[in-house]
């Protein structure tokens, strides 16, 4: 669906995500806004202050859909970088996507309070909460660690291990909802609801591409951090 | 297939309970446990509910076959081990017969499109009453340990139901078991609204 090819930054942005769609999330995650005209990503990275290399990292690892994650991580990318990249995402989704597929799916099942529906909107904000819970963590304990570790000193109490660890995959009980609804919802399909559908579905997406950039890149980045000021 | 398979062989002869183990040991994916007291087998099936009984069928003895599939829902495959010549009539009531002279890939092809079957079957198939009475404990809050005592179960058994289920349904949450409930009518939302409402 996508080309699979390494990007670089003296490629075209425009071509870069008229090929690749789904960075247009990354683009605005990363604070850069439409409008590059034929600026290669290099450039468009530089005059919005972004950090090239973190971008490209990002960028190449979300295209390859492949599931390896690479066993080498470019010591090169930002952290701070890397982490506002993560804020704005988790930012996207509990400010603007979540809650705009909550109003889809209310719209989708009509006024009618029935049972069902009352259920599918319950479940539905379980998961929100559950998801606000899994990013509050991320923000206030792991990136806060980060900021220190990279301030200072390899703390004794916590480590990217910790995390690591307990990290789950946030999208799955939202796919677990769609499948629910195609499988067991009552009425006839209607276009509100096959839309509604469709939005989790790429939302579901996004949350497991917005895991991977975690887990391929974040985890490995600050596991190389804490070797090195160990080190020191 | 992505689950571990657990079968059980009820024989009594130590030898040829052991050569059938060390012939199915070649097969990856499977759990084997066996039996050796005919007195034990109701209560260990219904304990443990294996995906595939070897049976010898004189060993059954009283045991209709019909009785042991109720005990787990429908979904056991139960294998003859035969060696001697059995009525047809008795043979056609098993899943499929092994006979003790069929040679060790023989008797593993024969697993192996048995086990196939059965996770064809499980697919397709509904819940079962059992699994719908532990739905709704479950829908209703009540835990493993409440389930067990309420059906007359041990939990361990409570525990393989749910397993199935989310199999079945591919339904791993039990706010996600609460719309499969409220749809198909197996409780109705005033019964578990207390349970809803003290959530979180």
């Amino acid at each position: 669906m996508y080309k699979i090819v390494k990007y670089e930054s003296q490629d075209r942005m425009g071509d870069l995500i008229c090929d690749n769609y789904p960075m247009l999330l990354v683009l605005s995650r990363f604070g850069m806004s439409l409008g590059f005209g034929e600026q290669s990503i290099g450039e468009v990275c530089k005059s919005n202050n972004v950090d090239v290399k973190t971008f490209l990292a990002v960028v190449n690892l979300l295209i390859d859909d492949s599931e390896k994650i690479p066993k080498i991580i470019d010591a090169e990318i930002s952290i701070p970088a890397l982490i506002k990249y993560l804020c704005n995402s988790h930012k996207y989704f509990v400010e603007f996507r979540l809650p705009l597929i909550r109003q889809e799916l209310v719209n989708a099942l009509g006024d009618n309070k029935n049972d069902v529906n009352l259920v599918i909107i319950k479940y539905y904000d379980e998961y929100v909460y559950e998801v606000n819970r899994h990013i509050t963590y991320e923000e206030r304990k792991v990136f806060k660690y980060v900021e220190s570790l990279i301030d200072t000193n390899v703390s004794n109490k916590y480590n990217i291990e910790i995390f690591s660890k307990r990290h789950d995959d946030v999208e799955c009980k939202l796919s677990e909802l769609k499948d629910i609804i195609i499988k067991y919802y009552p009425n006839s399909s209607s276009n509100e609801l096959n839309s509604v559908l469709f939005d989790i579905f790429s939302c579901a997406k996004d949350l497991e591409s917005h895991n991977r950039v975690e887990n391929a890149l974040f985890i490995p980045a600050i596991k190389e951090l804490e070797r090195l000021k160990k080190i020191d | 297939m992505g689950q571990r398979v657990h079968v059980f062989i009820a024989e009594p002869s130590p030898i040829i309970r052991n050569g059938v183990i060390s012939v199915l040991k070649g097969i990856s994916n499977i759990d084997i446990a066996e039996i050796s007291d005919v007195t034990t087998l109701m209560a260990q099936i219904s304990r443990y509910m294996p995906d595939i009984l070897i049976v010898n069928p004189s060993y059954l003895g009283l045991f209709s076959l019909d009785m042991l599939r109720s005990k787990v829902g429908g979904a056991i495959k139960i294998i003859a081990l035969q060696y001697t010549l059995l009525d047809e009539a008795i043979t056609k009531q098993y899943d499929d017969v092994l006979s003790i002279y069929s040679s060790a890939e023989v008797v593993k092809e024969k697993l192996v499109g048995v086990i196939s079957s059965s996770d064809k079957s499980i697919e397709k198939q509904g819940l079962s009453v059992r699994e719908k009475e532990i739905v709704v404990c479950i829908v209703k809050g009540l835990t493993n340990k409440q389930i067990a005592d309420q059906l007359c179960l041990s939990t361990h058994t409570v525990m393989t139901h749910r397993r199935n289920i989310s199999n079945k349904l591919e339904i791993h949450s039990s706010s996600g078991l609460t719309i499969y409930a409220i749809v198909n009518k197996l409780v109705e939302l005033d019964n578990i609204k207390s349970v809803i409402s003290s959530d979180k």
